[in-house]
C-alpha cells in the first residue's frame, strides 16, 4: 500500500511531489482516482500541475473552482482535473457527470474532496496537503495514502 | 415509414432505423462514453449503408433516461437537432421501458435496472405477455438493497437485464433471476425504435422543442433536497 510523507518548502517543491505521484501512478497498479484534501491556498492546484507536467505536458492547469472541471488529454492517460469547492449536494454532482468521468479510462483529480465524502471510490489514494510551520507561510507536510475503504 | 431511434444513456450507444415497424439496420459500440464523438458519424454510416438520407427519415426517436447524466443530455440534444433542422416529428422513450423490450415477445416479470452508482440503480417493473409489455410502476431510483427486498415479496421468477444487472445480481441476496441472453441485457436503439413506433401508431408525438430529458434524482440526493427545505422552514418559523 503506497504511504508516503513529504515535507515542501516552495511552490516547486510541491509540484514536483505531484509528479513524484504520477510517476508512480503510470508505472504502478494504483487507483486512478486522487482525491485531494487541503485548504484555501495551501497548493492543491500546484500539486495537479506538477501531476500534469508528467501525465499530460504542457497542457496548462489553471484552478476548476467556476469551470469545475477540466480535461487533459494525455499520451498514455486523460487527466480529469475537479474542484469540488463550489459542489454542495448530489443533484450537483450528477449534473456535472462526474459518474460518467469515473467510467472513462482516465485518472481524476479531485480538489475539495470534502465535499463529496459519499462519492469518493471506496479504492482510491488520498493526498492531504497543509501547512505545518507557523513560522514559514511556504513550509508543506503532504500525505500521500492509498485507502480501500470509503471516507463514509 | 422511417424512424431513427438513438440510445446513449450508459455506456453503449446504439443507432437503429426501423422501416414500417420492422428492423432495417442497426449499429451499437460500446467502448467508453464518448458518445458526443460516436453517436452522428454512426448515424450518417448508417444511412449511407442502408441507401437512406436524414431527408428520409419520417420521425426522429431516443431513450430520453434515465441513465448517464451526459448520456441523456447527448442522445436528446442529437434528436432535438435533427428534428429541427428536418422540422419532422420526434418520441421520446423511457430508457427502462425499451430495456424491457429486449426480451419480448416473452412471458413474466421485468426487471431493467442500469447503474446510478453507489450501490444505486434506476428501475422499473413490466410485465410481458408475448408482445405485450405492462408497465407495473413508475421509473425511479433506488438502492439494490430495497429492490432485493421488493422482489423478494412479490416472489415470482424474473427477467433481469440493464447494464446494472451483473451488478444487481452480484448484490441480491434473496432473489435470484431467470438466465438472459447477453444480447438482450444492453441497451438497444432497436428496442427504442419499436416502442417510438407502437407510440406513433397511438398517435403520440412530439416536436424537438417538447422533448424533455429524464432525470430521475437518487435517493441521497432526495433526502438533502428534503434536509435543506426543512431548514428553510425552521428559518423562516424563526425569523
Amino acid at each position: 500500500m503506497l504511504s508516503r510523507l513529504i515535507h515542501t518548502s516552495c511552490t516547486e517543491q510541491t509540484e514536483q511531489a505531484g509528479a513524484a505521484l504520477a510517476q508512480r501512478m503510470l508505472g504502478e497498479s494504483l487507483p486512478p482516482f486522487v482525491a485531494l484534501y487541503g485548504d484555501l491556498g495551501v497548493g492543491k492546484t500546484a500539486f495537479v500541475r506538477g501531476f500534469a507536467s508528467v501525465l499530460c505536458p504542457g497542457s496548462p492547469v489553471r484552478s476548476p473552482t467556476f469551470s469545475l472541471v477540466y480535461e487533459h488529454r494525455g499520451r498514455v492517460k486523460d487527466l480529469f482535473h475537479f474542484d469540488m469547492y463550489r459542489i454542495t449536494d448530489e443533484d450537483d454532482l450528477y449534473s456535472i457527470g462526474f459518474d460518467d468521468y469515473l467510467a472513462r479510462d482516465g485518472i481524476c483529480l479531485v480538489e475539495w474532496s470534502e465535499n463529496i465524502p459519499y462519492a469518493i471510490p471506496p479504492h482510491h489514494i488520498a493526498v492531504t496537503i497543509e501547512k505545518n510551520d507557523p513560522c514559514d507561510p511556504q513550509s508543506r507536510l503532504i500525505r500521500i495514502e492509498e485507502r480501500k475503504e470509503p471516507p463514509c | 415509414m422511417l424512424i431513427l431511434a438513438l440510445d446513449s444513456t450508459a455506456v453503449a450507444a446504439s443507432v437503429a432505423l426501423l422501416r414500417d415497424g420492422a428492423p432495417l439496420a442497426s449499429f451499437h459500440v460500446n467502448n467508453g462514453n464518448t458518445h458526443s464523438e460516436t453517436l452522428l458519424p454512426m448515424t450518417k454510416a448508417l444511412l449511407e449503408a442502408t441507401g437512406y438520407t436524414v431527408d428520409d427519415v419520417d420521425v426522429f426517436a431516443c431513450s430520453v433516461g434515465p441513465g448517464s447524466f451526459t448520456g441523456v443530455r447527448i442522445g436528446a440534444a442529437t434528436v432535438k437537432g435533427l428534428a429541427f433542422g428536418k422540422d419532422k416529428p420526434v418520441i421520446g422513450v423511457s430508457t427502462l421501458e425499451a430495456l424491457a423490450r429486449n426480451l419480448l415477445p416473452a412471458t413474466g416479470l421485468i426487471c431493467p435496472v442500469m447503474n446510478a452508482r453507489r450501490s444505486q440503480v434506476y428501475n422499473a417493473l413490466f410485465r410481458a405477455d408475448g408482445e405485450q409489455l405492462t408497465r407495473l410502476c413508475a421509473d425511479r431510483a433506488l438502492s439494490i438493497g430495497e429492490l432485493d427486498a421488493e422482489l423478494s415479496e412479490i416472489n415470482e421468477p424474473f427477467y433481469l437485464v440493464g447494464d446494472g444487472a451483473a451488478l444487481t445480481v452480484a448484490s441480491l441476496k434473496r432473489v435470484h433471476p431467470l438466465p438472459t441472453s447477453e444480447i438482450a441485457v444492453e441497451q438497444n436503439a432497436i428496442s427504442v425504435a419499436k416502442a417510438a413506433h407502437l407510440l406513433y401508431l397511438a398517435g403520440a408525438r412530439t416536436d424537438d422543442a417538447e422533448l424533455k430529458p429524464v432525470y430521475l434524482r437518487l435517493p441521497q440526493a432526495e433526502r438533502e433536497r428534503l434536509e435543506r427545505q426543512a431548514k428553510n422552514a425552521t428559518t423562516k418559523g424563526e425569523a
